[in-house]
């Protein structure tokens, strides 16, 4: 069965004490023997499998994306060199601006949504008893594992205007969710943030499983509350993973596509409720024009790039590059 | 039980449910007939159903073949992606060396293209490598998906593991390597899991790369297979898609109760070992 | 030990990984041998398990000579492929036919790929508002040369259309679906209403049979939800309006059109008056609030009965009650005209085996092939075949419905139309109480960007 929790009184020590200063930032990884070739062996299948099987459709796609692409290219009509014009559509688009927009705000809601909410659960887990908890995580699990289209499907049922559960429950037939934009991007949320919530739960989960226990234990004896615990021992341990963590998410829901997709198919209106991830694709696949869609690719690489800028530096600055 | 106890469960109850409904509502479904699934007096016993949504999932062709394919191209995706990531995170919080910052830059920049844009030229590659309808190709384009992500969690995972602790440990006069593997892996463990079963889902649940890349019916996987419940104009057979799905969530749940219990007895043995 | 666990954990998880996958390369090498019984094709309709056992996937180095031919969906029944297969091998007795049934669920990113790569099947199936795409990237073979040996002007016109680029025939009219409308017998007889002869009166049973149910919850006297854009054209095409017509080569949005905007009102008057389905609803729940009693009226496909009296997941004992007619015009003894659905086939051009695969789509439209799908209640892309259409009144309605239909703008961007959603998103707009010109020039202009751009 499960055993130790970190909050379990009189655990034996997990792991030798160390004087870890609790508030320091942590020290960047020491250099090993400074022209060892370990390192590079221990990359070089990342590197391989990276570089030859994906290198060659991040090159099509930069190239594309300055080309006149679309379906008679696929079937070998030669594609006209175009720049930057891919782009300059875009760009003088206004309505690519405000899925822009829409696209910042609701990555934003929900990666706040999903991170708190998620590191919420891990703590819960942490400190509930082992069979709760394995309930708790396996219903979790469970949540998971289910098919991402399932999953938006069964959620969509729930919304339904004519047989929904929602307006089931609260007594409003007809009551249309997907309809109204505002209403719409609420369901989608509660999709995201339900389908997000385990694997960060999980992560942070294993993450507060590497905390010592006798570290929480010692600060406790000096009178620290469980928030003070949580903000000066716990966070400072889990930064590298809840960065990494907000880093994807922001990644992930910023080209959030099946939810979306889904919904719309079920009522929601795509003007109002396109995101770029789906717009991506309406463009690429939908209007076969592969050349505006890389162009549109390339412009959520540059500004998931941006978004991840904090992350991004914290990285450097560590490094000391 | 102490108040607080009492509080903490009850919360632990409402978290299950909440994430269990939309669970439970699939496995509902799929013991109801077509006609009853929506419902203007939902019901939320399965009572009475039809087994009928399962014999048709079981007795479908090529459901076998499927499972078999979802099956292979899972392992091999998750295994080979554990192996590979774990190796690179090592190296890049363990090690300085030149291309260090590059590397985790190209890796987080590959989390960031968006599959959609890449559908037709990943299919042009594989195709000319022969890989179309092989779980070798498929695995290949799972592998370089899951590869980037795994890498930044695991790396998360090694550097949350204080450098001081492996340093102690050689003091005591371990090798590197005996440190590395006695103090470190077993620290990460859960770390290898929670990116494992991670990398589990989304191979085993993939379906747009699936569908290019597997076109003979012979080599299809499941999700693709069970699109097969849907048709189109004419409609898609709910029960019947929420059968496999059901039938589709029980490997992994098996998965994550075997490797659960493996890794939190593994984190006791490495608690008390020490 | 920890340690030894932690990496046994993992070996044995690879280990596991690998001896599947060598598994799995053992049985795909011999493939040919063990697979082949069980290599049916991939049927659709739940009840009709027991599958063309007689295709193979037999690879194609192998002693003779084999084809693939992909059909999409559930439409054709499998007898009928058994009826082709038998043909064909009467010419190529060593040739094999591999069928390979397709789900229409992200057709296109299929198509897309198989066309273009190497792997391609011989003869395929587009979707009538998709084949104008591949058709204009040149993905299938010219067949104006053999226009006349595979049915000439005896060929569906719209289909045809659909089949046609730049003057060139590449996809071939395979088979045709037209919109009927369903009527409860019961429910007219109850409230002595007649069979509707125009529209008008067709609106006006409606009202009158949601009057005359009005305990009935949520009844409708026609079930219309708001994104039924294949039933609103009806009502457009009959009042004189259009989509978009072409302009010497520029495509003129006309939903804000005279003609459009009285369809759309009448649509929203409808709605209104004689509906209870949602504003952002489509047709795919109709079954079930026909099967529960909320419905007195509906447009719908000519299968839509057979999916209402399934005896798995519909409601058999509503078959007595469910009556069929085509959709009046604005006049008595007219008909409105409706949206022709269909399919068209054509030859991809990487096929390896042309010559075979155009023996085979001949034999897939010939006369004889024809009459047996018209037999099994679809309508035939042979105009000759229509009054072979029986089985059923669905099937009797929708021939008689299909003499009177159109299709949408004949364009290789039309799919990008489709795929925005833009008809729909109209349509829920105007459903909730928009301003119907307002949206009409808004869904113009979003299509006459799409279609010239």
């Amino acid at each position: 069965m499960t055993v130790t929790t970190t909050t379990e009184p009189g655990a034996p020590p997990r792991v030798p004490v160390v004087p870890v200063p609790a508030t320091a930032e942590r020290r960047p990884p020491r250099p090993r023997r400074r022209r060892s070739v370990l390192p590079y062996v221990l990359i070089a299948p990342t590197v391989i499998v990276l570089t030859v099987v994906l290198g060659y459709p991040v090159v099509r796609l930069i190239v594309q994306s300055g080309q006149e692409y679309g379906m008679a290219q696929v079937f070998g009509t030669p594609a006209r060199w175009i720049g930057f014009d891919n782009f300059r559509h875009l760009f003088e688009d206004r309505y690519f601006w405000t899925v822009l927009r829409r696209t910042t705000v609701f990555c934003f809601v929900n990666v706040v949504l999903t991170m708190s909410l998620g590191v919420l659960v891990a703590l819960l887990l942490n400190s509930l008893g082992s069979k709760m908890r394995l309930l708790v995580s396996t219903s979790l699990i469970l949540a998971w594992a289910m098919p991402a289209l399932t999953a938006t499907v069964v959620w969509q049922w729930i919304f339904d205007s004519e047989y929904g559960l929602a307006n089931w429950v609260f007594d409003r037939q007809g009551e249309s969710w997907l309809a109204d934009p505002m209403s719409f991007f609420g369901v989608a949320t509660i999709i995201v943030v339900w389908m997000g919530i385990p694997f960060i739960a999980f992560t942070v989960y294993a993450g507060l499983s590497q905390v010592p226990a006798d570290l929480l234990e010692a600060a406790s004896l000096d009178g620290a509350g469980a928030v003070a615990r949580f903000r000066y021992i716990v966070v400072p341990m889990l930064k590298p993973i809840l960065m990494i963590l907000t880093a994807l998410s922001t990644l992930w829901d910023f080209r959030v596509f099946t939810q979306i997709y889904v919904l719309q198919q079920a009522g929601g209106i795509s003007r109002d409720t396109n995101l770029l991830g789906v717009y991506t694709y309406q463009l690429s696949i939908g209007q076969s024009d592969y050349g505006a869609g890389a162009a549109a690719a390339l412009l959520m690489i540059v500004l998931m790039c941006i978004l991840t800028l904090g992350y991004l530096r914290s990285m450097f600055k560590q490094d000391h590059i | 039980m102490k108040p607080r106890r009492i509080v903490l469960n009850l919360t632990g109850l409402l978290v299950a449910a909440i994430a269990l409904f939309p669970v439970y509502w699939m496995v509902l479904t799929s013991f109801r007939r077509g006609i009853d699934i929506q419902s203007p007096d939902p019901s939320f016993i399965p009572f009475p159903g039809t087994l009928n949504n399962y014999r048709k999932v079981f007795e479908r062709d090529f459901f076998w073949t499927a499972t078999k394919n979802s099956l292979i191209v899972t392992s091999l995706t998750v295994s080979v992606a554990l192996i590979v990531a774990f190796l690179a995170a090592v190296a890049i919080s363990r090690f300085r060396f030149r291309g260090r910052t590059a590397l985790l830059v190209t890796v987080l920049v590959v989390q960031m293209v968006p599959a959609e844009a890449l559908i037709v030229s990943m299919f042009r590659v594989l195709d000319g490598w022969q890989l179309i309808n092989t779980v070798i190709g498929l695995s290949l384009t799972y592998l370089v998906f899951v590869l980037p992500f795994t890498i930044w969690t695991l790396r998360g995972f090694v550097e949350g593991v204080p450098f001081e602790l492996e340093e102690a440990a050689m003091v005591d006069g371990a090798s590197r390597i005996g440190a590395f593997r006695r103090v470190t892996l077993p620290l990460v463990a859960p770390g290898l899991v929670a990116t494992g079963v991670f990398a589990l889902i989304q191979a085993w649940n993939e379906f747009i790369f699936a569908l290019v890349i597997m076109q003979r019916p012979g080599s299809k996987t499941l999700p693709v297979w069970l699109q097969e419940f849907n048709e189109g104009a004419r409609g898609t057979d709910w029960g019947g898609v929420m059968a496999g799905s059901t039938v589709m969530a029980i490997p992994v749940i098996v998965f994550f109760l075997i490797v659960q219990r493996r890794v939190t007895a593994g984190l006791a043995a490495g608690a008390v070992k020490g | 030990m920890n340690r030894t666990r932690t990496t046994r954990w993992i070996a044995a998880i690879a280990a596991a990984g690998m001896l599947i996958a060598a598994c799995g390369d053992d049985d795909e090498e011999s493939s040919t041998a063990t697979d082949a019984p069980e290599a049916t094709d991939a049927t659709d309709a739940p009840a009709a398990t027991d599958a063309v056992t007689d295709t193979t996937a037999a690879d194609t180095g192998g002693g003779g000579d084999s084809i693939r031919l992909w059909l999409n969906g559930g439409d054709t029944p499998d007898a009928l492929v058994e009826y082709a297969i038998a043909e064909f091998n009467k010419i190529h007795p060593d040739v094999e036919v591999q069928f390979e049934r397709q789900e229409w669920t992200g057709i296109v990113e299929k198509l897309t790929t198989a066309l273009s790569g190497s792997d391609s099947p011989d003869i395929v199936e587009f979707g009538n508002t998709q084949a104008q795409t591949f058709e204009a990237a040149g993905a299938v073979v010219d067949l104006t040369d053999k226009r006349d040996a595979l049915g000439g002007d005896d060929l569906l016109q719209s289909l045809l259309e659909a089949g046609t680029y730049d003057g060139k025939l590449y996809a071939v009219p395979y088979y045709a679906g037209a919109r009927i409308v369903l009527y409860r017998k019961d429910l007219f007889e109850a409230a002595g209403i007649e069979v509707p002869t125009t529209l008008d009166e067709f609106l006006a049973a409606g009202v009158a049979l949601k009057e005359a149910n009005a305990d009935v919850p949520n009844f409708s006297g026609i079930y219309l939800p708001g994104r039924n854009w294949y039933a609103v054209l009806s009502f457009i095409w009959e009042n004189g309006g259009d989509i978009a017509s072409k302009d010497g080569d520029e495509w003129v949005g006309e939903l804000d059109s005279a003609g459009s905007i009285a369809g759309l009102e009448f649509f929203k008057e409808l709605f209104d008056t004689a509906n209870s389905a949602p504003a952002d609803g489509d047709d795919a729940n109709d079954y079930i609030a026909f099967c529960n009693g909320e419905v007195g009226m509906m447009p719908a496909p000519g299968w839509k009965p057979g999916q209402i009296i399934n005896p798995d997941d519909g409601c058999p004992d509503m078959e007595e009650n469910i009556g069929v007619f085509a959709l009046p015009g604005a006049t008595a003894g007219t008909t409105a005209p409706v949206f022709l659905g269909g399919s068209n086939l054509a030859i991809p051009v990487n096929s390896e085996k042309q010559e075979l695969a155009y023996d085979l789509l001949t034999i897939l439209v010939s006369p004889g092939y024809q009459e047996q799908f018209a037999a099994s209640g679809t309508i035939p892309a042979l105009k000759s075949e229509l009054a072979q259409v029986a089985g059923s009144d669905a099937a009797v309605a929708q021939a008689q419905a299909a003499e009177n239909s159109r299709f949408v703008p004949t364009s290789d961007k039309w799919a990008g139309v489709e795929a925005a959603n833009i008809l729909p998103d109209m349509l829920t707009e105007i459903a909730q109480g928009g301003d119907i010109a307002a949206a009409a020039a808004a869904a113009d202009s979003a299509i006459e960007e799409m279609l010239n751009g």
